[in-house]
């Protein structure tokens, strides 16, 4: 089997937290904070610490804004969050195919 | 072994992309308000013999306005505790998917009420189908059995038109139980189901 698909694996993404993360804002334009957090039963500690380093990545977009004066935090992906994950599902399925009988 | 792995990441990736659509507020509520509303309606409808079409149906098109009105501000209240905003995609999506069919049951319910094309059972069962269609479709985007719902109402619609349509019963029935049966206590009944089995605020 060629390693090569593997070793290309964006460590990043490869995470499973923040796999889980990016899988959940490429279904959807944004999510806030707590859907993020409900849907992946997560901590807001764990949650906020994957956020940051997929922001600090490049990959995810925080917007703080007010919503009947509570803050509201949603998370969305960015262009480059969006492609790399495009990529890694592409590696995914490359190293699926490369895999099955011939 | 390395493709199980990643075989399996494909899968976990799918599923959490899938609920990420999802519409995960609570539901209970929103029935139990609906079905409240029915019963109450049909009471009315029975007691007041609302009987003539046109009667029939403003109290059935007021009462859905109202319930729309209702269900609107219940959600509003949800997403305003939960401090998440309202018209999110999978709010959108449900939205979407509603709005033809009940569009098309409102339409047809006003054309039918002052032309007096139809009765008011087989309004009824108009009604109900176009119903059951709007729930089976916003069940895409919503947990816990909202297609079989919107079954449900598809399937009794067409089995009561069947068989009144073949036994043509001597008895009158009232449109009124119909309504409240199917409007009403159904929705109660789901209503209640939901209270308790969903779990939190959030029934994901």
């Amino acid at each position: 089997m060629n390693p090569e698909p593997f070793l290309q694996l964006d460590r990043v993404i490869h995470e499973k937290g923040r796999l889980a993360i990016m899988s959940m804002l490429a279904a959807s334009p944004e999510l806030s904070f707590t859907e993020l957090r409900d849907a992946l039963i997560m901590t807001d500690g764990n949650l906020t610490t994957h956020i940051r380093a997929l922001q600090q990545e490049g990959y995810v977009a925080v917007a703080k804004s007010f919503q009947n004066r509570r803050p509201l935090t949603t998370c969305s992906l960015t262009p480059a969050g969006r492609k790399a994950f495009a990529e890694y599902i592409n590696l995914l399925e490359r190293i699926v195919q490369q895999s099955r009988p011939q | 072994m390395e493709s199980n792995w990643a075989a399996e990441n494909l899968q976990t990736i799918r599923t959490l992309m899938e609920r990420s659509a999802l519409y995960r507020h609570a539901l209970a509520p929103i029935m139990l308000f609906a079905g409240a509303l029915g019963v109450a309606a049909a009471t009315t409808g029975l007691l007041l013999h609302f009987d003539s079409m046109r009667a029939f149906g403003t109290l059935w098109l007021g009462t859905a306005i109202v319930v729309v009105v209702g269900v609107f501000v219940i959600a509003r209240r949800q997403t305003v505790k939960d401090h998440e905003p309202f018209w999110s995609p999978p709010t959108r999506r449900v939205g979407q998917a509603l709005l033809p069919p009940l569009l098309a049951g409102m339409c047809l319910g006003f054309v039918f009420m002052f032309v007096g094309l139809a009765n008011p059972v087989t309004l009824t069962f108009i009604w109900l189908l176009f119903y059951g269609c709007a729930l089976h479709s916003a069940g895409f985007f919503m947990p816990r059995g909202m297609k079989w719902f919107g079954w449900i109402y598809v399937a009794s619609a067409c089995g009561i038109l069947c068989f009144l349509a073949v036994v043509q019963p001597k008895v009158e029935i009232s449109a009124h139980w119909f309504m409240g049966l199917f409007f009403g206590a159904l929705h109660v009944a789901y209503g209640v189901y939901l209270y308790l089995t969903e779990k939190g605020k959030n029934a994901a």
